[in-house]
């Protein structure tokens, strides 16, 4: 009841949440701006504190953190543009991510039409998988391919195996190639076996 | 044995059979009787467990149908229902005197989450993660930051310090 009380007097007045505390004056009047005109066009606010107190906590100039929290209010809405207006908060963090890690609007998306919510994982695995040198082109092909079936700890372990032959000294692109046609031809080996029920 | 048989059970015998064929005399008010009795209302009986299911069945039905689209919420595009994870973040820092855990998930508050050493310098927590994706990093002593060199990094750093990223899955399809 006390914390529901508190909630809503925070969602009232967002300026009276004790994490902007953390902020010198300045900084948090320029981030409660941001956030405030976020939350007007229906943007999730928590990323956006989330990467105020990031920038607090390392000792971030003002400068920096503004413009940090102020770009990605930006993706944050294009995410929302091309996920839909339905999108969680996860999945336009998750499309952020992609979107930064050179995945077009468009790859958002497609990856949303041909995989069911969530697509938070998904889209998480395209900018992983070239934070560890994979082409984005070459990502967002693999994920487009796989997010129709795969499951998200399917898609969580094909990033790992591509990082492992990425560290053994396999190309990004190949590895990404190789290891995505082995999880779609497990899937549809799984898919035949479905089919014809009594058989291994 | 039926030639030993006494000369009294014959006797016996022929009682009964006389007996038996002795006209009965009915009652002339026992037809009204009966018929009075057939016409009466019966009386209100306790309900069997069985009749009351077969009354309850359609509420019961109902009710099943309306728990399950409550529970199924068809109306919700997100239909991954919330699910945590427990996540355990490891660190080797051997000169290290405190290490925390700060990232998106405690408000980069170091205070929330420090890491307990293990042995040889093996930092280790554990954190309970709902589906997302997380920034987070490794606070040493309170004044050097390290990205997880297990896990993806953060790639759009905007302060400086490494930080990583952790992906937490739902059910997906």
């Amino acid at each position: 009841m006390i914390l529901t009380a508190l909630l809503l007097v925070l969602a009232q007045n967002p300026a009276q949440d004790p994490r902007y505390d953390r902020l010198d004056p300045d900084t948090r009047a320029r981030v409660i701006t941001i956030v405030d005109s976020a939350r007007g066009v229906g943007l999730p606010s928590e990323p956006l504190i989330h990467r105020a107190l990031e920038g607090a906590m390392k000792s971030a100039s003002s400068e920096r953190i503004v413009v940090a929290v102020r770009r990605l209010a930006a993706d944050l809405g294009t995410a929302r543009l091309a996920l839909g207006a339905k999108a969680t908060t996860p999945e336009l963090e998750a499309g952020v991510a992609a979107l930064r890690a050179g995945a077009s609007p468009a790859v958002l998306t497609r990856v949303r039409e041909v995989r069911r919510p969530p697509v938070t994982m998904a889209l998480a695995v395209l900018a992983d998988l070239v934070a560890s040198g994979v082409p984005a082109d070459s990502a967002a092909a693999a994920i487009i391919v796989l997010a129709p079936s795969a499951r998200d700890a399917e898609l969580a372990e094909f990033r790992r195996a591509v990082e492992r032959d990425i560290a053994l000294g396999a190309p990004p692109a190949a590895a990404t190639s190789v290891r995505s046609v082995g999880v779609s031809s497990v899937q549809v080996d799984a898919t035949a076996r479905g089919a014809q029920p009594g058989k291994p | 044995m039926f030639d030993q048989q006494e000369p009294g059970e014959e006797e016996i015998v022929e009682r009964v059979v006389r007996a038996l064929k002795r006209p009965v005399y009915i009652d002339r008010a026992l037809d009204a009787r009966v018929m009075s009795e057939i016409a009466r209302p019966a009386p209100a009986q306790p309900m069997t467990r069985r009749a009351w299911t077969r009354r309850a069945w359609p509420w019961l039905a109902a009710a099943a149908a309306l728990a399950a689209i409550v529970i199924a919420r068809p109306w919700s595009r997100d239909r991954t229902p919330p699910q945590s994870g427990a996540l355990q973040f490891v660190l080797i820092a051997p000169q290290a005197a405190s290490v925390s855990l700060v990232g998106d998930f405690n408000d980069w508050d170091p205070t929330r989450a420090p890491m307990r050493a293990a042995r040889d310098g093996v930092w280790a927590t554990v954190v309970s993660l709902s589906p997302g994706r997380y920034r987070y990093a490794f606070l040493v002593n309170g004044v050097e930051w390290r990205a997880d060199p297990t896990a993806p990094v953060a790639r759009d750093d905007e302060f400086g310090s490494p930080s990583s990223v952790v992906t937490v899955g739902g059910r997906g399809s």
